[in-house]
């Protein structure tokens, strides 16, 4: 390695060293984005998973006494059974736990010992009365009688409410059959023929199979149309948590490794002041020596901070931030366009006075442009992301983005590229700009 | 082109815009000794400096330093001097050692080359017990000196020293005139600029004085101060106008030169302790009363007053 490299490299790592020491560069390159990334955490505990402030519904005891013997119709099954099956289905067992009586008093009694909290009283005539067609008075009457009965403990109202609910939908269920049933007697009095109670029976039979095949095929999850999606798990909940997380901390990482890339390339003008820099070019090292380990000590800091904001907010918010391939290239993009990004601003200023303005104004302004302050936040307007293509932030955001949600290298390179060329002209700029300063 | 001569400067001029800085020198600062650049603050001495360590490039002239221009072989330049700015150009968050350490590296030292280097230079500083400590924890002396040491650490063969005892205790700025002549003593050659005369005239074995960015004056201490030649000088103020006693103290006996203005009078005589007694007879014959009394022996300070008009501490 020649000796103006390795005096470059130790320039470099000098100003490392200097940046890790200064103990407000400390805070604004790791606490704050870590502290305003944790902010909306503990606004919402339940993002945060593991049972923290999380709502755990308690499991109705439920018993059913089912007196509607089977039938032919259905098969040598009946539709009481088939209520005690829907209630049984393992869907539910997280809300029910169903059990069997004998009869309607034990049923009863079993809600007045508080050994169950609802009862399911099913009447004898129920198959009869869910089928049958309603072409008579006498069927309406039947039908009325035939009611399903819920005993429950009145100082509870969700579980007795929740199987009430599903007691209803079950019953809705064969209201199609009857629908089917009434829709084939009409057409075939309209045609002049009559539908006889067999005729009739048999298309309700076949709407019941269909509609019970339907069932499982739905239980399944095959249905065509539908997809049933499970709840949660725990774990399901924290990863969540920690993708809002990755959302919010994509723009606090941006903003503040566009602050530490200001601040660290504002050496050189600190430096300047401070008489370092000139005793610098009085020592036998190349001006471009100097001026290539000043910029490279940027680099270094901001890539130094990118990594260690990566691997924290993983370890302390279970952020998964996306295949290996496409972090690496979200942290080389950032990296790159935040260097050089404040070493173009740099560039532009004379003292160590107008850094503030253009760390309070400028970044902030650009940030804000960039989106860095909402990516916590979904649905935005189309034209807001495209205003925040405007600026380098709001590239580094979507390449951020594109890791969090899962992307392919293929995905992220793209904008890793446009980052890339970004960063080329900053630091073109920039770099000319100090080399017609000092060298 | 050494010939002895350490640094050799010709018609060197610096113009900033249209203020002219330096004004065309000519100077030769000889091998092993202790060259003072003398004058007041805009003077023109850390432009002259700054040209010297390849900082500033000459509107106009050229120099050399051990025989290499300025202009065209500034890394040899750069390869033989060290210097040592006025400000403490000192990284306050590093400590003592890593400050040493890092402009060691610099200055292409590396290894247990550096390490030893760095303890030397610790130890000629006086800074050994402090080394790791932060360098923004020292005081103004420490500081001072580190900013020495620094300038030590390749062993120059010239050493830049600008205004190096600027706003220290004098303890601290004993010490470091003593090191100056310590880093002489072992065959550093030495610029020296300061505005303080006792400086240069305890240190130097050649003077130069300048004065808005020109050369007036040039050579030892006795050459400059015969310019003057062996008079005092005394300066004295009246409780009256001068015109009551400026013709009797004219007559007086010893003396050479009176000049007034109001009520002070600067008077240029053989021996200021015979003729002072004379002076005060004058006064109380004419009826005045003498209020100050100022007597200065011919030095660099008169030098600079008689060349200029002007006192060095303006």
């Amino acid at each position: 390695m020649s000796v103006q490299i390795r005096k470059a490299l130790d320039i470099a790592l000098k100003d490392l060293i200097r940046s890790v020491r200064n103990r407000f560069g400390l805070l604004m390159m790791f606490l704050v984005p870590i502290i305003l990334t944790g902010i909306p955490l503990l606004a919402f505990p339940s993002l945060r998973g593991g049972g923290g402030g999380g709502f755990d519904m308690p499991v109705t005891q439920v018993i059913v006494a089912n007196l509607d013997p089977p039938s032919a119709q259905l098969g040598g099954s009946s539709a009481g059974a088939m209520l005690l099956q829907f209630l049984q289905d393992d869907s539910l067992a997280s809300l029910l736990q169903v059990a069997v009586a004998a009869d309607e008093a034990s049923a009863r009694e079993a809600v007045e010992e508080r050994s169950a909290d609802v009862a399911v009283v099913i009447p004898a005539d129920f198959t009869a009365a869910v089928l049958e067609p309603e072409r008579s008075a006498a069927s309406l009457e039947a039908r009325r009688s035939a009611n399903v009965t819920l005993v429950r403990d009145p100082t509870l109202t969700l579980g007795p409410g929740i199987v009430k609910g599903l007691v209803s939908q079950f019953v809705d269920g064969f209201a199609g059959a009857k629908i089917a049933a009434n829709v084939v007697a009409k057409q075939l009095g309209q045609s002049g023929a009559t539908a006889d109670a067999e005729i009739l029976q048999s298309v309700v039979a076949k709407y019941v199979a269909w509609g019970t095949e339907q069932g499982e095929s739905r239980s399944q999850g095959s249905h065509p149309a539908l997809r049933t999606a499970p709840p949660p798990s725990k774990e399901q909940t924290a990863n969540r948590g920690g993708q809002m997380a990755g959302a919010v901390m994509i723009g606090m990482m941006i903003f503040f490794s566009f602050f530490t890339g200001a601040t660290t390339a504002g050496t050189i003008v600190s430096e300047d002041e401070r008489g370092t820099l000139a005793r610098l070019f009085t020592t036998p090292t190349a001006h471009t020596a100097i001026l290539a380990g000043k910029l490279a000590g940027v680099f270094a800091t901001v890539l130094v901070q990118v990594v260690v904001l990566t691997v924290l907010t993983s370890a302390i918010f279970g952020v998964h931030w996306g295949q290996p391939a496409t972090v690496a290239l979200a942290i080389l993009g950032l990296v790159i366009a935040a260097s050089s990004f404040g070493i173009l601003l740099i560039s532009l200023i004379e003292t160590t006075q107008q850094l503030g303005p253009v760390m309070g104004g400028l970044l902030t302004v650009t940030g804000m442009l960039g989106g860095l302050f909402t990516t916590g936040f979904g649905g935005l307007p189309s034209f807001y992301e495209t205003i925040n293509l405007l600026t380098p932030q709001g590239w580094a955001a979507r390449c951020w983005k594109l890791s969090l949600s899962g992307a392919t290298v293929r995905d992220v390179a793209p904008t890793a590229i446009v980052l890339l060329g970004m960063g080329i002209v900053f630091f073109a700029i920039g770099a000319y700009h100090f080399r017609r300063r000092y060298v | 082109m050494r010939d002895g001569t350490a640094i050799r400067i010709r018609d060197l001029h610096k113009d900033f815009g249209d203020v002219q800085a330096v004004r065309g020198i000519d100077l030769d600062v000889y091998e092993g000794e202790i060259f003072s650049l003398l004058g007041p603050n805009g003077a023109g001495k850390p432009t002259t400096i700054n040209m010297l360590s390849c900082l500033l490039e000459p509107t106009q002239g050229e120099a050399w330093v051990m025989g290499h221009s300025i202009r065209t072989d500034s890394m040899a330049v750069k390869e033989a001097i060290g210097v040592v700015p006025q400000e403490t150009a000192l990284y306050p968050d590093l400590s003592a050692r890593e400050n040493l350490t890092f402009w060691g590296k610099m200055y292409g030292l590396r290894g247990a080359a550096l390490r030893q280097r760095v303890d030397q230079v610790l130890e000629t500083i006086g800074l050994t017990e402090r080394q790791k400590g932060r360098v923004d924890k020292f005081s103004g002396g420490m500081k001072r000196r580190l900013n020495i040491g620094i300038g030590l650490l390749p062993r120059p063969q010239v050493l830049f020293l600008d205004e190096p005892t600027v706003g220290i205790d004098p303890q601290s700025r004993r010490n470091i005139l003593d090191q100056v002549k310590e880093f002489n003593r072992q065959g550093m050659t030495i610029l020296y600029t300061t505005h303080y005369m006792e400086e240069a005239q305890e240190l130097s074995d050649h003077i130069a004085i300048m004065d808005y960015g020109k050369l007036i004056a040039c050579g030892t201490h006795e050459e400059l101060v015969k310019i003057v030649g062996e008079l005092d000088r005394i300066e004295l103020t009246i409780n009256a106008k001068s015109e009551r006693v400026l013709a009797g103290w004219q007559a007086t006996q010893g003396v050479h030169e009176v000049s007034a203005e109001d009520s002070k009078i600067t008077l240029l005589v053989d021996d200021s302790n015979v003729v002072l007694p004379r002076l005060f007879e004058a006064a109380v014959g004419a009826g005045v009363r003498i209020t100050a009394v100022e007597v200065q022996e011919p030095n660099l300070e008169a030098v600079f007053l008689h060349l200029t008009d002007r006192a060095l501490r303006d």
